[in-house]
């Protein structure tokens, strides 16, 4: 039967756990109550959680953005300008040079 | 202006969450417990479970996760509250070995726009501790990625196109975390899972998902790795989901109620528990099979019911078979699984209950044994958990251990081994017999002593003078002196008559042989008589006061009914007291009490009478009386706390002690105590041995004036409660849910229907006397006890809704009167209103009802006829009803208060005042005829009030603030009293007025009384040290929590000090306290101010802890 199954081997962390309860006279009634934790030392707080504050729409604006920039073929062009930005600035010299002269 | 102080008289009860885990040790198992505001955290030993601390919180707590990452050999706890304040908290031994909870790490998690998710907020956390995600709004998941070395934990919003999100959770064995969730939409339930990308903050990808799942599906259980994959509980299916195979299972046993909750049982997530509304439990088991590459699979689950147990909200596997059930619906327990089934056919055993209130519907505040000291009896737990509970101002007895011994005449500790501080020896007497219990640590074994008779009743046994043993017995005195180990007779005195009674100090000692009295010497082995007088009648009791040679000696005697004071050496006689009556004196106590000498004596039926005692003169004065049992009480002293205190063994045993030089009788949280002793042995320190007619119990006494609750079962919901002293009876209206069976078969579905009934309990033994159930469809919204007009008889008045599914608010109800009388329940009228009445109050004899949007009057005529005086019409829905003379406080569904006048003359209401803000009322209540206390949804508490010497009209109708403040608990009702008796309190240092007695959804109960403005101020300042002083855990502030907060405003706490937080004083070391009152100025009472000192501040704050 699967309860008898269910119930075989329940797991244990330590076998002497609940040994020693006394269920002879009924059911316990818990009276006993913690002591209170009154801390007036400061231990710093070692980590603060914050919230990013941009709009979410924001942040999805921008990641599109970024990756558009990313991935294009615009991007890639302005890398290749950055890159051969000398060649560019040849590029138009002589025509400004042709207007001069 | 008005001020006013608000305490906690009741912390909250409910359970909201609760862990397993390693939390103050990597060794040691905890369970971890939150009770709305406060975090109980309990040690697992052999003998149960271990209180080890408690913390309070700035905050609800809306949900709790463990969680271990990776670097940690322990579990940390992540904590969000209601307001969204979330921290990561670690429990650790300080450096003097006292436990400290470290926050470590803590933020708002709010967003300041998005729609707060009606299915409530969800907490997930990944279980390789990467990230912990969030639904707090419809329509975006929060993720807060757990980096461990960066001093921020960066918090980001994802949009999630799953609106209706029913749960999440994070599946097991996934390369990046993935979630999994039921949302809802037009055609039904869904499950998706959906892959986080951590270092985009995005959802990457679906992995799975599975379309149209049951209906009604609502829990997600993530299963561990290796099988990885989820379980899907539906109300009328199971089924297990990994993205490739799929597992369904109808089980019968969980169509009647939903599943609510659920534990995983071990580490490989085989094995489930899941708990259903009705309190019932079942297993939950997963069967494997070996598929064709060697790898397990879940072939089948496996669903059985195990038992009944409190109907859980949440609960925890904690070792070797032992399960916590936490509840808000009554008290929690720890129960027990057991292949071995007991009679009732349960697999389940309880083991321990935990008290809870919660919730507390209604409660009337009672003084039922007239001592002026008042109970609470509230309407508590719901379904088959409601019962009352009756609450008092009481003292706790801790049960340390307990033997079976019936028939205990009489007890005394001994002394046995020389030099000792502690006592070792128990001695116990019984008719024709004396036994004698030695205590070796915690066990106990019977012995002998030599020269003890052992085959006669003892009446008397102590250590005495000269390191020498005495033993009275009716054949007369004993003294043993030491012989080598053992002990031997020394001297022996004989009583010339069988004695009866006696008396005896470390050197002297007096009995009594019928009417004649003998003052015994006791000297080393040797016993002197040194007097012998006799007196007109028999002697009853009699005992021993302070002063030696001349102490005084009180004597109750037979037939004549007095209590005589004589003067030892002569025994001459001093005073002589009549007690009157036919009741014979059983016990008597001279005693000093705080300087204060009295004599008490208790007679045989459970009265007692008390004087003060002249000293010189021996004259008695101030005589006295109170009741405290019905049967003969036996008066002993003990010590406690290194106060000299009596215990008053009755079938009602009650503590007697000195406050304030006044005497207070407390109750003893113990049916019946026959005869009691104090012990101070090595394994009891402090104790008490209380004999009962048929056990010893050894415990502890715990502190003074502490609530005392007991429970009445009623198993099922009670809703109102109302007390009639003429009938000495109290009136209580309970709630049925039957389950109806509609059409049968597979499309039979059940349909809840309620039932109500009006209940007769009687005042002292709560037993039902008679039950008178409503008609079906009928509801019980309110009742009171009342005398209408001129008719002498005391009624019941109920008022009910008659409910129509298809309106959208009664449009008829009933009131009805009952008169009790003999034994029957007469209907004596009945009344159709046209709505729900919502709320009953006598008011000049008449009834006052509110039904609907109207507040209505009427009158009881002479034929026993309600006739309809007047009404008034300016509310969405008049709830709550309180009166003063011809004053009338309604609190409306979400209009807040208004102030009505009954104009007597022309036989109308008037609207004299109105809060204009837009609250949604719990509870209302008059502080005085200027001063109203409302409590709204939000969890706060303001106080109106109304300004009748304005100039204009418009601003004598508008109420004004004069306080608000965040209670943090849902008042569901507020009764004016207090549990203190008022002279308890008389000349305080702090003096308090009008208390008002809160009860709330949670089982706290909370009191607000007012307060001067000079107190008001100095408590302010003290509040506001305190506030620094005490570092909150969470790093929540303290002026953050008790802000007055609702959807629609915060604003900061106003005309309320936190007796909480004041209260806190006493429990700081001295140097903090120190500088607390460092630079604070306290008002010598003649008007010029001064600095104030520790003991000043300790006075005022005692004192107020003594109102509650």
């Amino acid at each position: 039967m699967s309860v008898i199954e269910f119930l075989k081997d329940l797991p244990s962390y330590d076998a002497n756990n609940f040994t020693l309860f006394n269920t002879d006279h009924g059911i316990r009634n818990c009276s006993k109550r913690p002591s209170i934790y009154l801390p007036t030392k400061d231990i710093p707080s070692e980590q603060i959680i914050v919230t990013q504050k941009t709009n979410i729409l924001l942040r999805y604006l921008h990641q599109q953005w970024e990756k558009k920039n990313n991935n294009s073929p615009k991007k890639r062009d302005q890398t290749h300008i950055e890159q051969n930005g000398e060649d560019s600035q040849q590029r138009k010299r002589p025509c400004l040079s042709s207007q001069i002269n | 202006m008005s001020y006013h102080y608000v305490v906690t008289a009741q912390k909250q009860t409910s359970v909201t969450a609760c862990v397993t885990g390693n939390f103050t040790s990597p060794t040691d198992l905890n369970l971890l417990v939150a009770k709305v505001s406060r975090l109980e955290m309990y040690l697992v030993t052999p003998e149960g479970l271990r209180p080890m601390k408690e913390v309070g919180l700035y905050g609800k707590v809306a949900k709790m996760k463990l969680f271990r990452p990776p670097y940690e050999n322990k579990d940390l706890v992540f904590i969000l509250t209601a307001r969204y304040n979330a921290m990561i908290l670690e429990w650790r031994t300080g450096a003097n070995g006292d436990l400290e909870v470290v926050t470590r790490a803590h933020g708002n998690v709010s967003d300041r726009i998005g729609k707060p998710s009606e299915n409530g907020i969800l907490v997930v956390i990944d279980p390789q501790a990467r990230v912990i995600g969030l639904r707090l709004y419809d329509g975006l998941f929060k993720i807060i990625p757990l980096e461990k070395d960066s001093a921020e934990l960066k918090a980001a919003s994802l949009r999630l196109e799953e609106l209706n999100v029913y749960d999440v959770e994070f599946l097991h064995g996934c390369a990046n975390p993935t979630l999994i969730l039921i949302h809802q939409d037009t055609n039904g339930r869904h499950i998706k899972t959906r892959e986080i990308g951590l270092r985009d903050k995005d959802f990457i990808k679906v992995s799975w998902k599975q379309d149209n799942v049951e209906t009604e599906a609502s829990i997600l259980i993530p299963v561990p790795s290796p099988l990885g994959g989820a379980i899907v509980i539906g109300q009328e299916s199971i089924v297990y989901h990994d993205g490739q195979s799929y597992v369904a299972v109808a089980p019968p046993q969980i169509k009647m109620t939903p599943i609510n909750c659920y534990c995983r049982v071990d580490s490989r997530g085989l094995r489930y528990l899941a708990g259903d509304i009705a309190g019932r439990l079942f297993m939950l088991l997963l069967e494997l099979h070996e598929k064709m590459d060697g790898t397990q699979a879940v072939k089948d689950l496996k669903v059985e019911l195990l038992g009944d147990i409190p109907i859980p909200e949440c609960m925890t596997y904690l070792d070797n078979g032992v399960v916590f059930i936490g509840s808000r619906l009554g008290d929690s327990a720890l129960v027990r699984l057991s292949s071995s089934r007991d009679d009732t056919h349960q697999y389940v055993l309880p083991m321990e209950t935990f008290t809870s209130l919660a919730p507390i519907v209604d409660m009337c505040v009672v003084d039922l044994e007239r001592q002026g000291q008042s109970q609470l009896i509230t309407c508590s737990g719901a379904f088959k958990m409601g019962s009352l509970r009756i609450i008092r101002n009481g003292i706790g007895i801790q049960e340390q251990a307990s033997i079976d011994l019936p028939g205990i005449k009489g007890m005394w500790p001994l002394t046995l081994a020389p030099d000792s501080a502690h006592h070792d020896t128990l001695v116990l007497s019984f008719v024709g017999q004396t036994r004698v219990l030695a205590l070796n640590g915690e066990e106990v074994e019977e012995t002998e002593i030599k020269g003890f008779l052992s085959d006669r009743q003892t009446f008397f046994t102590g250590n005495v003078c000269y390191d020498q043993l005495i033993q009275v017995t009716d054949e007369g005195v004993r003294l043993a002196g030491r012989a080598g180990a053992g002990w031997c007779v020394t001297s022996q005195w004989r009583a010339p008559a069988a004695l009866s009674v006696v008396a005896c100090a470390r050197s002297r000692l007096v009995c009594a042989a019928g009417p004649r009295l003998y003052l015994l010497l006791l000297h080393e082995a040797a016993i002197e008589l040194k007097a012998e007088v006799c007196m007109e009648e028999e002697v009853a009791c009699l005992d021993l006061g302070p002063g030696e040679e001349q102490a005084l000696l009180g004597v109750g005697l037979w037939t004549d009914i007095s209590v005589r004071v004589l003067r030892l050496p002569d025994m001459t006689p001093l005073h002589t007291e009549k007690l009157y009556g036919e009741i014979i004196p059983r016990s008597l106590i001279i005693s000093v009490l705080e300087g204060v000498c009295y004599l008490l004596c208790a007679l045989g039926d459970g009265s007692m009478f008390y004087f003060t005692v002249d000293q010189k003169t021996g004259v008695l004065s101030n005589k006295k009386k109170v009741t405290l049992g019905t049967q003969p009480t036996v008066l002993r002293t003990f010590r406690s706390l290194s106060t000299t205190n009596i215990f008053a063994c009755s079938d009602r045993p009650t503590v007697i002690f000195s406050s304030n030089h006044k005497l207070v009788f407390s109750n003893v949280n113990l049916k019946e105590v026959t005869h009691m002793c104090s012990l101070n042995a090595q394994a009891y320190p402090d104790s008490l041995a209380l004999a009962t007619d048929s056990t010893v119990t050894i415990g502890t006494i715990d502190e003074i004036q502490k609530l005392h609750i007991r429970t009445v079962p009623l198993g099922e919901t009670p809703r109102r409660i109302a007390y009639q002293e003429a009938s000495q009876t109290f009136a209580v209206i309970t709630m049925r849910v039957e389950k109806l069976e509609w059409g049968g078969g597979e499309a039979g579905r059940a349909l809840d229907h309620e039932l109500h009934n009006l209940l007769i309990l009687d005042h002292h033994t709560f037993e039902v006397l008679h039950s008178h159930q409503l008609m079906s469809s009928e509801l019980a919204m309110s009742l009171m006890s009342c005398r209408l007009g001129d008719d002498p008889a005391h009624y019941y008045a109920v008022g009910t809704a008659i409910l129509n599914p298809e309106e959208p608010e009664p449009k008829k109800g009933r009131i009805l009167l009952f008169h009790w009388s003999e034994g029957k329940l007469v209907q004596v009228a009945e009344k159709e209103i046209k709505g729900g009445c919502y709320s009953l109050v006598e008011f000049n004899g008449k009834l006052l009802a509110a039904i609907n949007s109207t507040v209505r009057l009427f009158e009881w005529t002479s034929d026993k006829e309600l006739r309809l005086e007047c009404s008034h019409f300016n509310n969405i829905v008049a709830l709550y009803l309180k009166a003063k003379g011809d004053f009338i406080l309604v609190g409306d569904l979400m209009r807040s208060m208004s102030l009505l006048q009954y104009k007597q003359m022309e036989g109308s209401f008037e609207e004299i005042a109105r809060d204009y803000s837009p609250n949604w009322m719990t509870a209302v209540e008059i502080l005085d005829d200027d001063t109203f206390l409302g409590a709204e949804n939000s969890f706060n508490l303001f106080v109106c009030q109304k300004d009748s010497a304005a100039t204009t009209d418009e601003d004598r109708q508008q109420m004004g603030y004069a306080g608000q403040f965040h209670l943090g608990d849902m008042v569901n009702v507020m009764r004016a009293g207090s549990l203190v008796a008022p002279h308890h309190h008389a000349d305080s240092a702090a003096p308090t007025h009008r208390p008002v007695l809160l009860a709330t959804v949670h089982g706290a109960i909370f009191l607000v009384a007012q307060i001067s403005q000079e107190l008001f101020e100095f408590l302010q300042q003290v509040e506001e040290r305190l506030s620094h002083c005490i570092k909150s855990v969470g790093r929540i502030p303290h002026a953050f929590w008790r802000s007055f907060n609702t959807d629609i405003k915060t604003e900061p706490a106003e005309g309320f000090v936190d007796g909480d937080l004041i209260e806190t004083f006493l429990d700081l070391n001295r140097d903090v306290q120190h500088d607390i009152v460092k630079g604070l100025q306290i008002d010598e009472g003649s008007g010029m101010m001064r600095d104030a000192k520790i003991d000043d501040l300790i006075k005022i704050v005692e004192d107020l802890t003594r109102i509650h």
